[in-house]
């Protein structure tokens, strides 16, 4: 029985009910409390030695037994890396919101949804319950909501309206599977769940509960057709509402398909597998060709997201040791540099008084270089360029779907290889689009323009430094999603 | 002379009464005598006070007397009474259920703090609209045989749940529903939407009240016997055409299925929710369903298990009717009471579902999701009597546009509630909600789960508005104000908002008792 | 079957008798009498007088309490006479008396409440 994810989660608990009674200092104490929890976080991370298999940092306590629902928290390689990110994305938040221009209205409303929010995603990554992971999963969904409809944008009603109802109705569907699964099993302990590799189910029932689970969890992925609430959603949110969407709500999704639906329903996965790769390469390649036509920044990152998303679908879809750590390289990758993204986003609405790339006119490296330049960083990692994060990811991927798992149609999956290769030629185009638009070219006459603030710095430089370091140095992801990989997944 | 005298007769047996196991429902009949001869005798001045003195103790006295049999009730349940009363630990649970909101809800009644003089009619003798109707809407008496009336329905209620016969089930129901058609019309302010309401409420019950007695009736003659346990046996073997059996089963459950307020029969909610006083409202909604799940159960279980098979089908149809006409209208509404009582007519087609999954697990899950769906309505409904502006009850949506800002604790409680409704995780109604659908998923009924929850997320909607409408909102400058309640109804809605967060959070005791024990026959 | 059958047919038979005979004696008259309107013939008939008022009048709630009152004792009589012949027959102990009157003081308590609230006074 380990404190440690127990204490992970109480942290910010505790600091979410403490701000509530708080004015100024609420932003303060946000920071305190999510630099604390980001300091366990890492503690974690050390903590576990990724070369012995099974779940590390176990807390299991009955929770309601009549219905053989479990506390049942744990880590292992692959959560360890998302659990870190979520940290580090929060604590990174803060900051940025302790700024004296930063700080929102009601601080202490806000800073307590963002502490709320951190709970329910830690949660998620830790829970080792099925029911458990989705009581995590649905406490995000009305913060965030209220993250968005109290804080957002001009649109923010009808965007935050579709994304909770788009998300109740995939949890609704999610929520289906799990109980087929316990249904038939009489169990929701995932580790167990993972063991027996779907014995206990018939064929036709892991298929049907895997078009359950994942169909819900496509939802929050977003998969290609299901992602129409994710541009409104992202490009009304507040700026760290964006950031949290994209760099760690994005991940829930997927981290449920890793965790849960492939290891716990094999049968249903080899069935279905080739679906989800299909609908993963259309949405890079669709989201490419929205981006090009988009005008506003954050809509254009949104949709970026749906593609990098597809990315990670692609390599779950292959079924292999190879593809998952594609996938779950591709969302720690996704996940630092679409935060970087939003938050220069954020950083160039509040300089140009919007995000839309015609109002800020172009020109944006004479007024604002060094932003201009961060900018610039973050957008070629996003296409992948080679040397930064999203390159090893969109190569992992499609370096598994050249060799998919046997069983799974081959020539096939070499069309998604080839169709994802022009999806990312597609994303350089459009980023490289972006870039000209906004940052080169000459600028209209601007006045008392900042460039960037000692405390953006702080909170944007790690981000910075990470996407440069796991770039040069990808097995800093990679060597603990390994050994988990092939431990928790060993039947593929 | 000799021959008009009667034969000799031999001694009769008298029926075995355990009176230890029926005292609760005893007490709260004798105590609505008393209070209906305190009615009588006692003066216009302290009858108020003898009246709720007298209706606490005896609910008081009946959750005694419920606490000191439970604890070493026989786990397979008696039946006493010549077999027509059947306390078994399904029946004890509703009845504790039935005795602590029925309390929460006599506190709503007896409350004059935010109204004064209460929120019933001082003279309902008064005709609508005149001289003395305004007086009277501002005087400081109240009509208090609402407070006999009420124990009387309570017992009707306890009793419909744990009858064990179909006429002691028709005499229950009538019983129950009697007083409420009365209590429905006593609003004080806006009197004729109130006595529309009991109009529409009495016809229709009335109505429905017959069509369970044609229902027992055909039944009596296909089975020989109106006791369920008979009509079962009958069921598995007779030789007699299943038509008298089965439209027997028909017109019964329309009877039930209205009291249930389950569409397609739930025409009556939202007219008498909207139009009734808050109090009586909180306390249909909250007692009055659990009473008639309660039956439903019963005659479902034990006197048509056997049968199953010919009519679950088109209690499937009823369930998915009731789920979608509650989710979809509810869309649609305006007022906040009417959008409660569609919210209300999709949980009882939710309920529906776990009562259709004839198993133990159907049932523990029904019986659980009733005491968490009685506790969170009841709380709500306090909760919307307190949004007053100077006509009363400002009970449009409108009206409750930023509501936050103007009271922070009233949107707190009341969104809370809301999402509690909605069966989002960590409170009262996800759990509810998760143990029905396992329930109904491991009977085989899975399309009727997956309809649930998308009719699940719909209604979500309509709680997500008002929530959106009380945060997000700006308050209209002559809105309406928040009274702040009285001991009585804080108590009550504070009982509700407890129950409700510890069952979402522990809830591992209250499925235990849930789950203990079966019917008795 | 004649049998079964013929004791309905005969109801059926008085049944359209019935109907006819209303119908012919009806219509003769129709067909026989003079008709020549008049609009002081036409008047509504009110014991010869001039009808005064409305066609509608308002009836008193008094009639209904007392027939209500009266239903309830009727009912309480169906009771009471069976139960009257055999209660003191031998092996029918107190209980049986102790019951019906437990019965009638439900009653009681309602006509009592009845009595306090001026209901069963005529004016």
């Amino acid at each position: 029985m380990s404190v440690l994810p127990v204490l992970l989660l109480a942290v910010p608990l505790i600091g979410c009910l403490a701000v509530l009674g708080m004015r100024r200092a609420a932003v303060l104490v946000g920071v305190l409390t999510t630099g604390i929890t980001f300091a366990i976080a890492v503690a974690i991370a050390f903590a576990v030695d990724y070369t012995r298999p099974g779940t590390h940092l176990v807390t299991d306590a009955p929770w309601i037994p009549p219905l053989g629902i479990r506390f049942h928290l744990g880590v292992d390689g692959v959560s360890v890396p998302l659990v870190v990110l979520t940290a580090l994305l929060c604590f990174l938040s803060m900051i940025y919101v302790a700024r004296r221009e930063g700080t929102p209205e009601r601080p202490h409303s806000f800073v307590s949804l963002v502490l709320l929010t951190e709970v329910g995603m830690l949660g998620t990554f830790t829970a080792l319950d099925l029911l458990l992971f989705f009581v995590f999963f649905e406490v995000v969904l009305v913060p965030m909501y209220a993250l968005i409809a109290g804080w957002g944008g001009a649109g923010r009603g009808p965007a935050a309206r579709q994304f909770i109802l788009y998300t109740l109705l995939g949890s609704g569907v999610l929520l289906v599977g799990l109980l087929v699964i316990y249904g038939h099993t009489s169990t929701l302990d995932m580790v167990e769940l993972a063991g027996r590799d779907g014995a206990g189910m018939s064929r036709a029932v892991q298929v049907i509960a895997f078009v359950l689970v994942a169909g819900g969890l496509a939802v929050k992925v977003p998969m290609w057709p299901l992602h129409t609430w994710l541009p409104d959603a992202h490009s009304e949110a507040p700026t760290v509402g964006s950031v949290l969407l994209a760099g760690v709500l994005l991940k829930m999704g997927t981290y449920g398909l890793v965790r849960i639906a492939v290891p716990v329903l094999p049968e249903g996965a080899l069935a279905v597998a080739p679906f989800l790769g299909a609908f993963g390469v259309i949405g890079i390649v669709y989201a490419a060709l929205a981006c090009l036509a988009q005008r506003d920044l954050k809509r254009l990152i949104a949709f970026s997201s749906v593609g990098h998303m597809g990315f990670v679908l692609l390599g779950i879809a292959t079924l292999t040791p190879a593809g998952m750590n594609a996938a779950l390289f591709a969302n720690i990758a996704h996940g630092l540099i679409t935060g970087l993204l939003f938050f220069l986003a954020g950083g160039m609405a509040e300089r140009f008084g919007s995000t839309d790339m015609d109002r800020i006119g172009g020109g944006t490296l004479a007024v604002t270089p060094r932003l201009s330049v961060l900018l610039i960083i973050a957008a070629v990692a996003s296409f992948g360029l080679p040397g930064l994060a999203g390159f090893w990811g969109e190569m992992l991927a499609m370096l598994a779907a050249f060799d998919p798992a046997a069983g799974l149609n081959r020539p096939l999956y070499l069309v998604f290889m080839v169709v994802a290769g022009l999806g990312a030629l597609l994303t350089a185009a459009y980023f490289l689009v972006m870039l000209r638009r906004v940052v080169q070219g000459t600028s209209p006459r601007r006045q008392g323009v900042l460039d960037v603030t000692p405390v953006e710095y702080l909170a944007w430089a790690p981000l910075v430094v990470l996407v440069f370091v796991v770039g040069l140095w990808p097995g800093l992801v990679l060597v603990p999603t390994v050994d988990a990989v092939r431990f928790y997944l060993g039947g593929l | 002379m000799l021959a008009l005298q009667p034969p000799p007769q031999a001694p009769i047996d008298a029926p075995q009464i355990e009176y230890s196991a029926i005292l609760p429902v005893l007490i709260l009949l004798g105590a609505a005598c008393i209070g209906v001869l305190v009615e009588a005798f006692v003066s216009k001045a302290s009858r108020w006070a003898a009246q709720v003195t007298l209706s606490l103790l005896a609910i008081l006295g009946a959750g005694l007397a419920f606490v000191l049999y439970v604890t070493d009730s026989p786990e397979r349940g008696l039946t006493t009474l010549y077999r027509t009363i059947a306390v078994d630990r399904p029946a004890l649970f509703l009845w504790g259920t039935l005795l602590a909101l029925g309390l929460g809800a006599l506190l709503l009644i007896a409350d004059r703090t935010v109204e004064r003089g209460g929120a019933f009619v001082a003279q309902a003798g008064i005709r609508p609209g005149t001289v003395q109707d305004r007086a009277q809407m501002a005087s400081g008496g109240m009509q208090t045989e609402v407070f006999p009336l009420t124990l009387f329905a309570l017992s009707g209620m306890m009793i419909f749940c744990a009858a064990n016969d179909l006429l002691t089930m028709f005499i229950a129901l009538e019983v129950l529903s009697l007083p409420l058609y009365l209590m429905c019309g006593l609003a004080r302010r806006r009197r004729l939407i109130s006595q529309e309401s009991a109009v529409k409420y009495f016809l229709l019950g009335a109505f429905a009240s017959a069509f369970f007695l044609y229902g027992l009736a055909l039944l009596y003659g296909y089975a020989g016997s109106v006791k369920l346990a008979d009509i079962a046996n009958a069921a598995a073997g007779s030789a007699a055409s299943d038509t008298l059996l089965f439209g027997g089963f028909g017109l019964l459950v329309v009877g039930l299925m209205f009291k249930a307020s389950v569409g397609p029969f739930h025409a009556w909610t939202p007219d008498v929710y909207q139009g009734s006083p808050t109090p009586i409202t909180a306390f249909m909604a909250a007692c009055t369903k659990v009473a008639a799940f309660g039956g439903i159960l019963r005659v479902l279980t034990v006197g048509f298990e056997s049968t199953s098979w010919e009519w679950r089908g088109v209690l499937w149809v009823v369930a998915v009717a009731s789920m979608v006409i509650g989710a979809v209208l509810g869309l649609t509404q305006t007022d906040i009471k009417r959008m409660l009582a569609y919210s209300s007519i999709a949980h009882a087609g939710f309920l529906l579902v776990g009562a259709l999954a004839l198993r133990p697990e159907g049932l523990s899950g029904t019986l659980f999701y009733l005491l968490t769906y009685g506790f969170t309505t009841l709380a709500a409904f306090g909760a919307v009597s307190l949004v007053r502006d100077s006509n009363g009850e400002a009970t449009h949506l409108s009206q409750w546009a930023g509501l936050a800002k103007r009271s922070p604790v009233l949107a707190w409680v009341f969104a809370f509630l809301l999402l509690a409704m909605a069966g989002i995780p960590l409170t009262s109604g996800f759990i509810g909600k998760f143990v029905v659908f396992s329930a109904g998923i491991q009977d085989g009924m899975a399309p009727l789960v997956v309809i649930a929850l998308v009719a699940s997320a719909v209604a979500a909607f309509f709680y997500l508005r008002v929530i959106v409408l009380m945060f997000f909102s700006d308050p209209a400058p002559d809105g309406p104000t928040v009274t702040v309640p009285g001991t009585f109804t804080t108590a009550a809605i504070t009982l509700g908002v407890l129950v409700t967060l510890v069952l979402g959070l522990v809830p591992a005791f209250a499925l235990d008792w849930a789950g203990t024990g079966t019917f008795a026959f | 079957m004649h049998g079964y059958f013929g004791a309905y047919g005969l109801v059926a038979l008085l049944l359209v008798v019935g109907a006819v005979f209303v119908t012919v004696a009806l219509t003769a008259n129709r067909l026989l009498r003079p008709a020549r309107p008049t609009p002081q013939k036409l008047l509504t008939y009110e014991c010869g007088v001039d009808p005064v008022g409305g066609g509608w009048a308002q009836s008193y709630v008094r009639y209904y309490v007392f027939t209500f009152l009266y239903v309830v004792f009727a009912v309480d009589a169906v009771f009471l006479f069976p139960w009257a012949t055999v209660f003191a027959a031998p092996g029918f102990g107190v209980a049986t008396l102790v019951e019906m009157f437990v019965f009638l003081g439900f009653l009681a308590v309602g006509i009592l409440y009845a009595w306090r609230k001026g209901v069963l006074s005529w004016a």
